[in-house]
């Protein structure tokens, strides 16, 4: 059984989604991490540790990323690998017999289009435990107001390539915090630095994936 | 050709924004200009006296091409921006595109674009630049996930083995024949050089494990199209001006140069001073200031566009490679930041 949740940890890093996929070339025609998942869901193996899998397949590619050793190619191949396996855990969740460590709310903010970062984002946090209500792009900032009531206790995540949109990112945040003073909102993207989500009101910054990642987890863990 | 110009401007320690997208907003019908080919043209010629500068540079609007393109497949204007080809146009429909590309009457926005080049053509003293994305730039904008064909593919998975990779292929070829039919049109219209950006020809979308290990993916998404675009410049006596602000490795770089553009415009994650040695000795260098945070006074204070100005200009002298002093992409507009954002142009434009 440990066999199985290493092997689904390893096709998670090496991005091998399942037998159909033909990456990575050297695992072609081998199966993945759909098929192991299933194999392992049959076997008797707990939700619990094929969840574990996920994190430590998503962390290991994910401190290969921190070191330059995987770039965001890789990155996004282990966590398709990763959702495969989620997908085989949701009804699990849906019972509530796997709790996610939290809800993430993630959108890219009104007036941008652009969805890349979000989207590592959203399938690199779901991969550390997190459930992740994604509401897509060009998201106006009462869409996230009624998602957070909605969703007491979440954390949200605001993204945005464009210099044009950070006006809508501080008047997004602006709008959150007056509503929900201890909602924590975390930012990133191409125009952001540390000092820039500081002065919006922000109560972090990533500057990756992976960096999202660990904010939520020092939130998870205090929390 | 720009090249001499350039070379010239560049030894004179010439510094210049691409911001006409600032000077654009200063007038209060600013979308009615965009459709307007004398009054855009007359805004460029604003922005180059503003700027003190020979260098009509336009607009960047790197979604007009494909707006263009999609216009030929039937989307309708008020989907563009959200659309993604859910698989690829077969054949036929790519050879008819190609075919018929330059024939499509041009849409308004790209008909005032090229009014206005012709506007400019017609100013003495100025050099008419033209501008538009680079065909893999504007492939990742007609795919939803354009990075996991790349790799796909980078990893030596064929078109016929992945549907991903067919898509892919499939709009780089429609992306080509978009952009060389947009650079024919600004060449007739009186462009002496092309600005040709490709923010997307980066280590997000293309792996540099993969690129180490030998894959010629960056060669055949990025390089081969440039290639095409930068050999229809010289046919017709025009200069490339090559512009990516993304992040890119040292190959990239190389790649880059192996086009032999008369301008090279890199983001600020580069050190222009080092990557001189990369560089054709006849490739002026351009940029690269952080204009992408100069809304933030917190990241971005004046006193640090004014050290970093000091800095890049110092270095770049030491070095002896030719160099311009600008931004490191289109400085835009943004009306809550704007008088810090002016500032801050005004700031790089100052010298010591």
């Amino acid at each position: 059984m440990n066999e199985l949740v290493d092997k689904i940890a390893l096709c998670i890093e090496r991005g091998k989604v399942n037998l159909a996929s033909p990456y990575p070339k050297d695992m072609k025609g081998q199966e993945g991490a759909d098929e192991f998942a299933k194999q392992a869901l049959a076997a008797g193996v707990g939700p619990d540790a094929i969840l574990g899998a996920c994190n430590d397949g998503m962390q290991r590619i994910g401190a290969k990323f921190g070191r330059g050793e995987a770039f965001v190619p890789e990155l996004l191949m282990a966590a398709k690998a990763m959702n495969a396996v989620m997908a085989h855990l949701k009804p699990f969740f849906q019972a509530g017999t796997v709790k996610p460590k939290g809800k993430f709310v993630l959108g890219t903010v009104a007036g941008d289009l652009h969805d890349i970062g979000k989207n590592l984002v959203s399938m690199v946090v779901a991969g550390n435990g997190w459930e992740v209500l994604d509401l897509g792009v060009d998201v106006k900032p009462a869409k996230f107001v009624d998602t957070v009531r909605a969703n007491p206790g979440c954390v949200v995540g605001l993204s945005a390539l464009l210099t044009t949109t950070m006006g809508n990112m501080a008047a997004t945040v602006k709008e959150l915090k007056a509503q929900f003073p201890n909602t924590v909102v975390i930012v990133g993207g191409a125009p952001l630095s540390a000092e820039a989500a500081a002065q919006m009101g922000a109560d972090g910054y990533a500057h990756d994936p992976q960096a999202a990642a660990a904010f939520l987890g020092k939130f998870a863990a205090a929390a | 050709m720009l090249r001499r110009q350039l070379l010239d401007l560049a030894s004179q320690g010439h510094r210049v924004p691409i911001g006409a997208d600032l000077i654009l907003h200063q007038h209060a019908d600013a979308e009615a200009t965009l459709r307007d080919g004398a009054r855009l043209g007359a805004v460029v010629v604003e922005t180059a006296a503003r700027f003190r500068t020979p260098l009509a540079f336009p607009i960047m609007d790197l979604r007009l091409e494909k707006a263009e393109l999609l216009r030929f497949f039937g989307v309708p204007a008020g989907e563009v921006e959200k659309f993604h080809f859910a698989a690829a146009p077969t054949a036929e429909q790519r050879h008819e595109y190609a075919r018929r590309a330059r024939e499509v009457e041009p849409s308004e926005r790209v008909a005032a674009n090229l009014g206005a080049l012709r506007h400019v053509a017609q100013q003495p003293g100025l050099l008419p630049v033209g501008m538009c994305i680079g065909p893999f730039s504007l492939t990742t904008k007609l795919m939803a996930d354009p990075i996991t064909p790349v790799c796909m593919a980078g990893a030596g998975i064929g078109a016929e083995d992945d549907a991903g990779v067919a898509l892919l292929e499939a709009c780089l070829e429609l992306s080509l024949a978009c952009v060389l039919a947009q650079v024919e049109r600004a060449l007739d219209a009186g462009a002496r050089a092309v600005f040709v950006a490709e923010p997307a020809a980066n280590q997000v979308y293309f792996s540099p494990l993969q690129l180490a290990g030998g894959s010629d993916i960056f060669e055949r998404c990025v390089m081969a199209p440039n290639r095409r675009i930068a050999e229809l410049l010289a046919s017709r006596d025009a200069d490339l001006l090559f512009h990516c602000c993304g992040e890119i490795t040292d190959s990239m770089l190389e790649a880059f140069g192996s086009l032999r553009p008369s301008l090279l415009s890199l983001g600020c994650s580069r050190r222009l001073w080092e990557d001189a040695v990369r560089v054709p000795k006849d490739t002026v260098l351009y940029g690269n200031l952080p204009s992408k945070l100069f809304y933030s006074d917190e990241t971005m204070p004046l006193s640090r566009v004014t050290e970093q100005s000091a800095d890049l200009a110092a270095r770049m002298a030491a070095c002896g490679h030719p160099f311009i002093l600008g931004t490191e992409c289109d400085t835009l507009h943004v009306p809550e930041y704007a008088a810090t954002i002016r500032a801050k142009v005004d700031c790089l434009l100052a010298r010591a």
